[in-house]
């Protein structure tokens, strides 16, 4: 009786211990390739742009920031991708957005004063204005290292939720995606003109939703204009 | 014993089906492009804006080598006298003028009073709690050099006031809300006189 018991408890046990390590296995050879192609985009935006400061990328499969968590880019110059954000990403274009928008951040922290503490510091103060800054030289990092700038349309369309109005630290979704919109428009019209992400419904989407921005931006360009808009 | 080799054989069985059939669950990808019978909401700026406009694709930077340390500085100075950051417009083009000849390997690269152009890339305009308004000049345009050989950018900024305003924020807290009142002291604004130099670098072995 004791036999039979430890034989089926052998049989059970085999199987399942076995496809846990396959499991384990599987999982972290699939995190290692996510950080080499997390290296791989990143370090060509930093090359691309000559930036010389030092900024590591990591991914966290964590679904979700911890709230007590602090954001590392500022302070260890380390871009932290979670599996929250890495989840929306479908090619490199919108992985290089993602990238070089934290690059950005980072990067603002390296100069001035008191070893970059006080940019830091006017960063944390304004964050809502520092959130366009960073949207418009991640643009800029993205094409001069050959990626589609209109990439992070798609990809902020698609990730960020449309909170009810301004808040003290957030521009409402729509508002910087006119804004990205705008900049692309002004500096890259190449990427408008012949336009990959045509086709792409998430772009499709940031179409149907920014009617309103977009008349207001084609006025603008009309009447050659340098009036700020007022985006929705 | 035959009888209890058939019981492990089929309890083997269905441990089996069972640990197996959990894999079997594999995510699709989404595909997120549009069908060719579906229509597509047309961008009424690119169709009577910028298709009109000739367009150029824009500078790439994808072939590099930083092995060389050599760095040049290269000092320019302002052609034109910029009042504020909301006198210029991203895309503008300005002027600066070489300070000083810049000589490698015995040759001239760039001669005192060159024209140095460069686009104004981001303006950013000053904000609260003394925050400074600042301009972002690049794709620096120097003859006979490439632009991997020159510094990306040159930001200019107007008076740091945040130097004042963080020490002044902490000292009043204790005396609320006059703290908070220090979030409306301004940054300065870009004012940058014809003539007032900036240093560029020059990295001639760079690509």
């Amino acid at each position: 009786m004791f036999k039979k018991f430890f034989l089926l408890a052998l049989v059970m046990f085999f199987p399942t211990a076995s496809f846990a390590i396959e499991e384990v296995q599987v999982d972290s050879t699939k995190e290692a390739a996510v950080q080499k192609r997390l290296n791989d985009v990143g370090i060509s935006i930093l090359n691309s742009n000559k930036i010389d400061g030092r900024i590591v990328f990591v991914y966290d499969k964590t679904e979700v920031k911890e709230k007590l968590k602090l954001d590392k880019t500022l302070l260890d110059r380390e871009v932290v991708v979670y599996g929250y954000d890495y989840k929306f990403v479908e090619d490199d274009n919108e992985l290089a957005a993602f990238l070089s928008r934290r690059i950005a951040e980072g990067y603002r922290s390296y100069p001035g004063l008191f070893k970059g503490r006080l940019n830091s510091l006017k960063i944390k103060a304004a964050p809502k204005k520092y959130q366009i800054i960073f949207d418009k030289i991640g643009l800029d990092y993205m094409v001069r290292a050959g990626y589609n700038p209109v990439a992070m349309i798609t990809l902020v369309n698609k990730s960020h939720p449309q909170k009810r109005g301004d808040s003290l630290t957030n521009n409402v979704t729509s508002k910087r995606l006119a804004k990205m919109y705008e900049h692309i428009c002004i500096k890259y019209p190449y990427y408008l003109v012949n336009n990959e992400y045509e086709k792409n419904k998430s772009y499709q989407n940031f179409l149907l939703t920014s009617v309103n921005n977009r008349k207001m931006l084609e006025e603008k360009l009309k009447t050659r204009s340098r009036k700020e808009l007022n985006y929705e | 014993m035959n009888k209890n080799f058939n019981f492990i054989a089929v309890l083997c069985c269905i441990i089996f089906v069972l640990n197996t059939s959990s894999f079997a669950f594999c995510a699709e990808n989404a595909d997120l492009s549009l069908n060719k019978e579906q229509a597509l909401i047309k961008d009424e700026i690119v169709e009577n804006i910028l298709k009109e406009r000739t367009v150029q694709k824009p500078y790439v930077h994808l072939n590099y080598n930083y092995k060389s340390t050599i760095k040049i500085p290269v000092r320019i100075s302002a052609k034109e006298r910029i009042k504020s950051e909301n006198d210029v417009y991203v895309g503008q083009v300005i002027e600066f003028e070489a300070e000083n000849d810049v000589f490698y390997k015995g040759k001239l690269k760039i001669k005192k009073g060159d024209t140095i152009k460069a686009k104004v890339g981001t303006i950013i305009t000053s904000g609260m709690n003394g925050i400074p308004a600042s301009i972002i000049f690049e794709d620096f345009e120097i003859a006979g050099l490439s632009r991997g050989q020159i510094s990306n950018s040159l930001e200019v900024f107007g008076q740091d006031r945040s130097l004042i305003v963080f020490p002044l924020k902490w000292a009043l807290t204790i005396l609320p809300p006059t703290g908070s009142l220090t979030n409306f002291i301004m940054g300065g604004h870009v004012k940058i006189k014809q003539g007032k130099t900036f240093t560029i670098h020059y990295c001639p072995e760079w690509l």
